[in-house]
């Protein structure tokens, strides 16, 4: 095969994946990007014109309610406060699936993967119905059982956000585990008999073999579960009800999807959707970077 | 490093131009619905598509199910690309966004107004003097629905309202296991009956919100009197838990619309629909909004398919098929002959339903109503939660509507 074959053969492979590459990443993002920077909205659909970075002047000091700022820290809150129940519950979970001990493993798994299994819609209104205030079976457990006061779930704003992020904790450990207990199995087993012949406890064998071997999973399933969770628009959308009470149950994305879809702010919007985008990747970079997740364990 | 920025530059450029080349053939024999109709209506329609195929082989209708909003969002987007369905159909707002945009197509040049007399006035959307909606339904509008088994005589005034309501409320054990009544609270659409009933209105003819009124005030004074004074409405409910709420038999009266009637029915339980409430303090009547259901033309549709579309739309409009679906799902029919028919005039619900229908007001088709529902929510959902009083609701209701319609006029 001479170059020019071998060039036009490396082109043949390359050039149906870029097309659809091309079609739904490069040129939506491009156009987003233009659209950010126009006056796109309800009046101006079919003539906008660029009319430079207004639109994220008005992101950034515009007095919306509820206010960037404020949405942009309970982003950062849902995000965390997931991503840390999601990888905690999921690593715990999985080390007990993989003990030798365990009987029964298939069903527990099956059970404990139910959560991620079932569409995201219905988890999201069933939950939605089980922190109802008086027939919620949330509520009815804490008053029958427990003899606490009922809460007042989906009324209030702080308990509205609680009750989403309980949801998606529900809804997002299984990833963690799925991701955990592959790379748990990954680990040589002489590792730990080694271990075991030196006298190492249960926490050295955790802290020395296990963490430092499954980090390099989970290290981008964490990267890949906080642009995930952070851009979670079906749990905070369905669960308040659109940012129920009184649109304060916001993330940055269900306020995008209000700006851009309800009152038809198109510019404004893609100006939102482009400030997100670089927090994210700001984000993805450092974490990636500071974590070391490209390099390899062994 | 230039050179191969100079070649990417030219294959995106070169690939562009091949997806600008890309753009679907309009298929002149095929004719495509875009619709928000709930299950039992969509059985309906299919069947109606059929008849028509089957009356002009060689063409096909199809369908789409899309939920109102994504409709809206969806027929927005594909139309300002030049694409979209041929026939757009759901209730009347959507018209002013949709007209504002330029997106459907004034219909008044390709119908007779020998035609067009036969429909009921509130069936054809006018907007800036164009019509663009013909609607095969009518109301979309809040009736009290009440279960014939807990009470025969359904109340006329808000004060029968709350004496029956008292009544029909039961406790046992200190727990409410029977409520008199419930709605959605959630959604600001159904408190305009209260605020109406006291005499406030959304905004002018001219889209000017007038929401910081009295009405506004009384209206969410008596709602908080109906829960925390008379006890006859659950401390909490959105749509879903009123729903289970009237069809487990645990509240006696429900608010709601003329799409719920036949899942009511079906759920078993024995239907009563009753206008809602006169006001005694004002003398007015509750009035609901009421909206036209029906269909508006893709513009993009081309010009010598459009004979075709609108031969498609006189065909759904036979007042046959409306009242088919009125004898099946209890909905108003907007061709005349079909109003005037002894079933509409001789159905105990339907006769309700009309009588609701000439007490409510059209739902404004202006743009502006959108920003008008998205600042009445959050502060008509604060009152009920206890952390606004009416008065603040109103002012902030006000102040939040002005500066949405500003957003939204940019």
């Amino acid at each position: 095969m001479n170059r020019l074959q071998h060039k036009f053969f490396i082109a043949f492979l390359v050039v149906p994946s870029f097309l659809i590459l091309f079609a739904v990443v490069f040129y939506p993002f491009v156009y987003n990007v233009v659209i950010s920077f126009s006056n796109m909205n309800l009046r101006h659909i079919k003539d906008w014109s660029i009319i430079g970075p207004q639109q994220y002047i008005k992101v950034f000091t515009e007095p919306t309610q509820p206010n960037f700022y404020v949405v942009f820290l309970k982003t950062i809150i849902w995000t965390v406060v997931n991503l840390t129940f999601h990888v905690v519950i999921g690593v715990f979970l999985a080390l007990l699936l993989n003990q030798r001990e365990v009987k029964g493993k298939p069903l527990f798994r099956t059970l404990l993967i139910l959560p991620w299994a079932i569409p995201q819609y219905i988890v999201a209104l069933t939950w939605r119905g089980m922190f109802n205030y008086e027939y919620g079976s949330i509520n009815l457990i804490i008053t029958k059982y427990l003899n606490l006061p009922a809460v007042e779930w989906l009324k209030s704003p702080t308990e509205a956000f609680i009750a989403c992020i309980l949801t998606n904790v529900w809804l997002g450990f299984p990833f963690m585990m799925v991701i955990a207990l592959g790379a748990l199995q990954s680990i040589p087993h002489e590792l730990y008999e080694a271990a075991d012949i030196d006298g190492a406890s249960w926490w050295h064998k955790l802290k020395n073999i296990t963490l430092p071997l499954i980090r390099p999973v989970m290290i981008p399933a964490i990267t890949l579960g906080t642009v995930w969770t952070f851009n979670n628009l079906n749990i905070v959308w369905l669960v308040s009800n659109a940012g129920e009470p009184s649109d304060q149950t916001h993330i940055l994305v269900s306020f995008v999807y209000k700006a851009a879809f309800n009152l038809y702010r198109y510019g404004y919007a893609a100006a939102l959707s482009m400030v997100i985008f670089v927090i994210l990747l700001g984000f993805s970079l450092v974490f990636m970077k500071k974590t070391k997740a490209t390099e390899a364990a062994y | 490093m230039r050179q191969s920025l100079l070649s990417f530059i030219c294959f995106a450029v070169l690939l562009a131009s091949l997806f600008g080349g890309c753009r679907r053939e309009p298929d002149l024999n095929r004719i495509v619905i875009w619709h928000q109709m709930r299950v039992d209506e969509r059985v309906i329609l299919e069947d109606q598509m059929k008849q028509f195929m089957a009356a002009n082989p060689g063409i096909s209708v199809e369908a789409i199910y899309k939920e109102t909003e994504e409709l809206r969002s969806g027929f927005i987007v594909a139309a300002i690309a030049g694409q979209g369905p041929d026939l757009v159909y759901g209730p009347s707002d959507q018209v002013g966004p949709f007209e504002v945009m330029e997106i459907i197509e004034p219909l008044e040049s390709f119908f007779e107004q020998e035609y067009l007399d036969k429909f009921i006035p509130k069936g054809l959307t006018y907007y800036n003097g164009h019509l663009y909606q013909i609607a095969d339904k009518l109301g979309n509008h809040l009736t009290l629905v009440y279960n014939k088994n807990l009470l025969t005589t359904p109340p006329q005034t808000d004060e029968e309202l709350i004496e029956t309501g008292k009544k029909l409320t039961i406790s046992k054990g200190g727990k409410i296991v029977q409520y008199g009544l419930c709605w959605n609270y959630t959604e600001p659409f159904f408190f305009i009956p209260f605020m109406t009933g006291f005499g406030g209105w959304v905004m002018t003819d001219d889209g000017v919100p007038t929401l910081d009124s009295q009405g506004t005030i009384d209206g969410l004074k008596f709602i908080q009197d109906l829960r925390d004074k008379y006890k006859i409405i659950p401390g909490e409910a959105d749509y879903n838990i009123a729903d289970a709420l009237f069809k487990d038999g645990k509240s006696a009266m429900i608010i709601n619309g003329d799409w719920s009637w036949a899942g009511y029915k079906k759920a078993g339980i024995n239907i009563g629909v009753a206008p809602l409430p006169k006001i005694v303090s004002t003398g007015l009547w509750c009035a609901p909004m009421i909206s036209p259901k029906g269909f508006s033309l893709n513009t993009n549709v081309p010009k010598g398919k459009r004979p075709l579309v609108i031969s498609l739309l006189k065909f759904l409009m036979q007042p046959e098929l409306q009242l088919q679906t009125a004898k099946q799902l209890n909905t108003m029919p907007t061709r005349v002959e079909a109003v005037n028919s002894h079933f509409v005039q001789n159905d105990d619900i339907l006769r309700n339903s009309a009588l609701q229908i000439e007490r409510g007001r059209p739902m404004p088709v202006v743009p502006e109503l959108r920003a008008i529902w998205d600042a009445m929510r959050p502060s008509y959902q604060a009152v009920l939660g206890g952390s606004k009083t009416p008065e603040q609701a109103a002012r902030d209701m006000q102040a939040l509507a002005l500066r949405k319609i500003k957003e939204l006029n940019e």
